[in-house]
């Protein structure tokens, strides 16, 4: 059964499609990207993945379920969200973040339990932030920050990992290292879509890919296939021979 | 929260009680003063500063917008005018329905805020404060025109509206002081998710918090406090938007220890703030509202400058 099975989505803020009769499944175990231009509705289709934006025809299923009959709590246990900026006002440290990640998981009002501790510790050390657990989240530099959030969506202890463009402001070292790292969850039985803005980055690890058109179009398949130079070029409004795309 | 941290803070509050039973020309001479004038007015101020101290903590973190709290947002104007219409139509201050009316007024103001802000697109800090701003002047408009027409009362009621703890009524002290308790620790049971709503809206629906719901749940909570606030001792503002910044040097940002210590540092601060009225320009009488808008004005303009260099 696939974990998360999106069909028929349609999705406009205006006139024109936004999304259009787009369908995917995903099983555990696969890493699928999210490609496309600008305005191709690449971060609307996560939220609308996970139901935070609503008023989309077509439906979406995670692990079989209707997105719209799960409450949020359960939603939460199921699919963890890492948007492509998190911040807040507030000094909380990168440990309480990550433990933040534990909300749905925790009654409302107890403390944190031994679980939950624990959970959060191995979020950090899978992320390598160990080290600054106890610094405030806005005194981090902007990579390390997302690997606190990162490490805070592994604490959720989800199925689904959906992330809007983790690598956008970060250098090659960590793009690399997240790449790297959701690849090693993705063999943990873990199913992950990430919206990425570097065809390039697809070859580190994903094995379907999403290609958004603008307007509404989409092509899903495996990445080898999906991801030739000539269907990017086309996508990205690129002559063919552009040194930014695949050979 | 560290134990020492705790007895500091008790330690701060215990001062601020010691300098209220002692501020006055009279000293610590005469027990009768001591015990039947400002020990009741010790008790009010150190209840309404829990109270607008935990709408501050409340409204700063549900909203993610630490320049919010009870005054900007328009609560305390929005409650105000409710006492303003009650007290000219006759309902008593002890009555149920003047609390429920002070209530209904606090949150209608509070909700036309948000609104208002959320109309200009999205909610950002600044839009906040400018729909509060206006929603606040509007009603501060509205008691004002009706003071000025209704010449009977008029004096004692703008004494109310100014901002002051001058006589309380036992019945009204008890019944606010509940309530502010019973919202406190209503509070104090779903702090998770409001840390959770202080990540953002979006953050907090993916953590597993329904940010509508908790919306409501906590600007209820918050208006509760600051309508029981507001019986007692009108429109004082500040103490909701000064204590949780000031508290959470001394503890972590999470609600869990932000939400009592808010309260017990807003009834410290508005109890010193009212000692410092009476006394600093003695045998003049300042009210405590003004104190608190001489040092909060400042510390505001402070925060915005923060703001602006801020990360965000």
């Amino acid at each position: 059964m696939p974990v998360l099975r999106a069909s028929a989505l349609t999705f406009s803020y205006g006139p024109e499609p936004l999304i259009n009769g787009l369908g995917f499944e995903l099983r555990s175990g696969d890493f699928m990207c999210v490609l496309g231009p600008n305005g191709s509705g690449k971060s609307t289709l996560l939220k609308l993945l996970t139901g935070y934006i609503r008023g989309a025809s077509g439906s979406v299923h995670i692990a079989g379920e209707d997105v719209f009959g799960i409450g949020t709590r359960e939603l939460a246990r199921l699919v963890a969200y890492v948007p492509s900026e998190t911040s807040t006002p507030y000094d909380f440290t990168a440990r309480e973040m990550v433990l933040l990640g534990r909300t749905a998981r925790s009654g409302f009002w107890r403390g944190y339990s031994a679980a939950d501790e624990e959970a959060a510790d191995r979020a950090m050390e899978e992320t390598g932030i160990t080290r600054f657990a106890g610094r405030s989240v806005n005194s981090l530099s902007t990579g390390e920050r997302q690997l606190a959030f990162i490490a805070q969506a592994l604490a959720q202890e989800a199925r689904v990992l959906l992330m809007d463009e983790p690598t956008s402001h970060l250098d090659l070292k960590y793009k690399s290292a997240v790449m790297a790292l959701l690849a090693g969850l993705v063999s943990k039985r873990m199913a992950v879509a990430v919206v990425l803005h570097e065809p390039a980055l697809a070859r580190l690890g994903c094995n379907k890919a999403l290609l958004m058109e603008r307007g509404g179009g989409y092509s899903f398949g495996p990445v080898p296939e999906l991801l030739t130079a000539q269907r990017l070029a086309r996508v990205y409004g690129l002559p063919e021979n552009s040194p930014l795309l695949p050979k | 929260m560290e134990r020492n941290k705790v007895l500091l803070l008790f330690a701060v509050l215990a001062a601020a009680c010691l300098f209220s039973l002692a501020a006055g020309p009279a000293g610590w001479s005469n027990a009768d003063v001591i015990l039947n004038l400002r020990l009741p007015r010790t008790l009010a101020a150190l209840a309404v500063g829990a109270g607008l101290g935990l709408a501050g903590a409340l409204f700063q973190g549900v909203l993610k917008n630490p320049l919010s709290d009870p005054y900007i947002l328009g609560t305390s104007s929005g409650a105000t005018a409710a006492a303003v219409f009650c007290f000219l139509a006759g309902i008593e201050r002890t009555s149920p329905v003047f609390f429920l009316a002070v209530f209904a007024g606090a949150f209608g103001a509070t909700f036309l805020s948000y609104w208002l802000a959320r109309l200009a697109g999205r909610l950002s800090d600044a839009s906040l404060v400018l729909a509060g701003v206006a929603v606040s002047a509007f009603l501060s408009a509205l008691v004002m025109l009706t003071l000025t027409s209704v010449r009977e009362r008029s004096f004692s009621l703008l004494y109310f509206v100014l901002g002051g703890l001058y006589s309380v009524q036992p019945g009204v002290l008890i019944a606010s002081s509940l309530i502010i308790a019973a919202a406190g620790a209503a509070a104090m049971l779903r702090w998770r998710a409001l840390d959770a709503m202080a990540l953002g809206e979006e953050k907090a629906y993916h953590l597993g918090a329904e940010p509508g719901r908790e919306r409501i749940i906590f600007f209820a909570l918050a208006c509760a406090a600051t309508s029981a606030a507001v019986a007692i001792g009108g429109t004082i503002g500040f103490v909701g938007l000064m204590t949780p910044h000031i508290v959470r040097l001394l503890t972590k940002p999470s609600a869990r220890t932000l939400i009592p210590a808010s309260a017990v540092g807003g009834a410290a601060l508005l109890a010193a703030a009212d000692a410092a009225g009476r006394s600093l320009f003695s045998p003049a009488e300042v009210p405590a509202g003004v104190i608190m808008a001489l040092a909060g004005a400042p510390f505001f303009m402070w925060l915005l400058w923060k703001n602006s260099r801020g990360t965000a």
